[in-house]
């Protein structure tokens, strides 16, 4: 029997609403700051920040600024010209870790790279890609 | 630190000017396997602009769109009639509030006809277009035409509209 | 044999054309915080979650793992569902299901969508076949329009009796502090003068598109009649489904099917034999005035063909003989993955004597309903007295 295939696509506009928390952090790297929100229950540190603990169940007021610079736990490599390396990347002071872009390294350095700081953009919106990548701290 | 808005607190509801909205496009091509029942209803459209159902050998429905099985009997469907290109208006409207076509991300010219259309011949009845867009020339109960496309794909587009025919 | 179920708490948010304060998990929290406090709880006394949501109207999937911290599902036994304008009942007849078979004792059901983020006449489109619907397809509108010329023409039911129904919500509206719409002065005149959208339905005649969240929660007999002064036993529940294609049913409206077969099996388990009579009050999920009507008839609240008439007669409004939709209805209030499991809620105030200004009077047997998907139906029936 022979087969029959249609291709169609969709497409949907969307707006995403930020809320208490997202919104701080998104208008804080645009000044070049992270924050992040700290639960006086179990003193989970969460960046990006949210304004409620599910764990705990309560809620967060408790805001601090972390450093642009962590460690990283992970990374992965997709195979493009110039490589796209994506590493999951833990701040100072954070307990959970942001996945973002990472640069100035190749591939085959990846192995020894630990530590990394954050390089801004120059034009900086309020979003996560206002950090342009993550760099190795040598 | 922060005046952290609680989430029983009822003024948060008017603080918008505090909040991002973040814009994104939900784009995503697929493929999608029409399969045999459809592949033949669309080759007899497309190839000799006939319409096709299927008949149950029990309740003796005749099924457009066409499918392997009879729902309310649940016996295999195999004999093939064909349906149209005639049909009543069951129901109708004319479709004047715009909205985004979500195979193009374009907003779908209006006001257009749109109705429910059971074909002469048909037990079930499928949504097309009507060729009038004057709400007072329209009813339950009126008699149309398929209208086919010159130059056919293999879509139920390949049905331009339905005609509204002279009583 | 399943054990008794009662609802003990319900809690919504306030309800609106966009909550742009709070983002989807911060949105769920609020209605979970308040159906908590509603029941005394805390969420370490809720065995199993279930959310519904109709995917994709927000742009994602999955918001039951980017928004679980929102509404409590950490580590708990969960579920997500996605049944269309069913899902919030279908939701809480998980719930109560859950509940009945005792594996677990008390579950919450939570309801959510935050239709300001999306376009839902163009993502309701999706959810028709690719090849036989969706190239045609004319939104929830107007496909809902062909639907109610049909009934027109079947019932001779008029756009002025469809008005009164848009005016009766809206001003039901009024009395619950949670609705969307609330138009304490809108008119007959107001409803047919307003944007003609696509024939006969006007903006007036149509649902808004709402922000907002809802939690139900369910428990087995000893935990409801220790935590709730007077719980909301369910009496039955039924659920019928359609055909597969929209065209299988033309008369969707004249002759909805799935809540005929739902509703007789729902008031057979419940010993009702004339609902008008039987019912205390109804919170049913009319999409649109005109739909309002044509379910007076379905569920046997008059003779075919009489549902105008039952409006002009003023039986279902609020201080009517059943009244139907005390809260407004979805005509004033549709967050879609919410609004059958508001039903629901709304239902169990009646029953609780805790809906306010909404009240019905010494309200003792109520009936909620979802209707979506492909012409699906749920059904719920709460009662003061245990089943």
């Amino acid at each position: 029997m022979s087969e029959w295939i249609v291709r169609q696509k969709i497409r949907i506009p969307f707006q995403y609403t930020t809320g208490r928390a997202l919104t701080r952090f998104l208008t804080g790297l645009a000044e070049c700051r992270i924050w992040a929100t700290r639960c006086a229950e179990c003193a989970r540190v969460y960046v990006p920040p949210r304004s409620f603990c599910g764990r705990c169940w309560r809620e967060i007021t408790e805001w601090r600024e972390l450093p642009a610079e962590g460690e990283v736990m992970s990374y992965t490599v997709r195979p493009a010209d110039p490589p796209l390396i994506l590493g999951l990347i833990r701040l100072d002071g954070a307990d959970t870790a942001l996945v973002h872009r990472l640069g100035e390294v190749e591939p085959e350095e990846l192995e020894r790279v630990v530590r990394v700081r954050a390089v801004w953009r120059e034009d900086r919106t309020g979003s996560i890609l206002d950090i342009a990548y993550f760099a190795p701290v040598r | 630190m922060d005046r952290h808005p609680h989430p029983e607190s009822r003024e948060a509801v008017s603080r918008e000017e505090t909040t991002l909205r973040v814009p994104f496009l939900l784009d995503v091509e697929y493929r999608y396997a029409v399969g045999q029942y459809g592949r033949r209803f669309f080759t007899e459209l497309r190839d000799h602009a006939r319409l096709m159902g299927v008949r149950c050998p029990e309740c003796e429905r005749v099924y457009v769109p066409p499918r392997p099985v009879c729902g309310i009997c649940y016996h295999e469907l195999h004999e093939w009639v064909e349906v149209g290109p005639e049909g009543t208006i069951v129901g109708w409207t004319v479709v004047r509030i715009p909205f985004i076509d979500p195979m193009t991300g374009e907003q779908r010219p209006v006001p257009y006809g749109f109705a429910i259309i059971r074909l002469d011949g048909a037990a079930t009845s499928l949504y097309h277009f009507l060729d009038e867009t004057d709400e007072r020339k329209i009813r339950v109960g009126q008699r149309v035409r398929a209208v086919f496309r010159e130059k056919r794909e293999g879509s139920l587009r390949d049905i331009l509209h339905f005609r509204l025919l002279e009583e | 044999m399943p054990r008794r179920v009662a609802i003990i708490a319900t809690g919504q948010t306030k309800h609106a054309a966009r909550r742009l304060d709070v983002n989807i998990a911060e949105l769920i929290t609020e209605a979970v915080t308040r159906a908590l406090q509603d029941a005394d709880l805390t969420m370490r006394d809720i065995d199993a979650v279930l959310l519904g949501n109709m995917e994709p109207f927000e742009g994602f999937l999955f918001p039951e793992l980017w928004a679980v911290e929102g509404w409590g599902g950490y580590m708990k036994p969960s579920v997500k569902f996605n049944t269309g304008g069913t899902v919030g009942t279908t939701t809480a007849i998980a719930a109560y299901y859950y509940v009945a078979s005792g594996i677990y004792d008390t579950v919450m059901a939570i309801g959510f969508q935050k239709q300001s983020e999306g376009h839902t006449q163009t993502a309701i489109t999706t959810v028709g076949d690719p090849i036989w619907e969706r190239s045609v397809m004319a939104g929830a509108i107007g496909n809902f329009a062909v639907m109610a010329t049909t009934y027109m023409h079947e019932s001779g039911v008029t756009e002025e009796q469809a008005a009164k129904v848009a005016v009766k919500a809206r001003r039901n509206a009024c009395l619950n502090e949670y609705a969307h719409l609330q138009m304490p002065d809108i008119t007959v005149e107001d409803v047919l003068k307003s944007e003609m959208l696509a024939y006969p339905v006007k903006r007036l005649d149509m649902c808004p598109q709402s922000d907002g969240a809802v939690a139900v929660i369910f428990a087995e007999e000893s935990k409801a009649q220790r935590l709730a002064p007077r719980p909301a036993w369910i009496k039955a529940v039924a659920t019928a489904h359609e055909q597969q294609y929209m065209g299988d049913s033309p008369k969707r409206l004249a002759e909805m099917r799935s809540l005929i077969a739902a509703s007789r099996r729902a008031y057979q388990a419940a010993g009702i034999t004339n609902p008008r009579r039987e019912l205390d009050v109804a919170e049913i999920y009319e999409v649109a005035s005109f739909a309002e009507l044509a379910m007076y008839e379905n569920l046997g609240f008059c003779e075919r063909g009489e549902g105008g008439k039952l409006i002009d007669a003023g039986v279902t409004e609020l201080t009517g003989e059943l009244p139907v939709n005390p809260s407004g209805g979805v005509l004033s209030t549709n967050p879609i993955g919410a609004t059958a499991l508001i039903r629901v809620a709304e239902a169990a105030l009646q029953i609780m004597g805790k809906a306010g200004r909404r009240q019905v009077e010494g309200a003792r047997t109520a009936l909620a309903t979802g209707y979506g998907g492909n012409a699906w139906t749920d059904i719920l029936i709460l009662s003061r007295e245990k089943p």
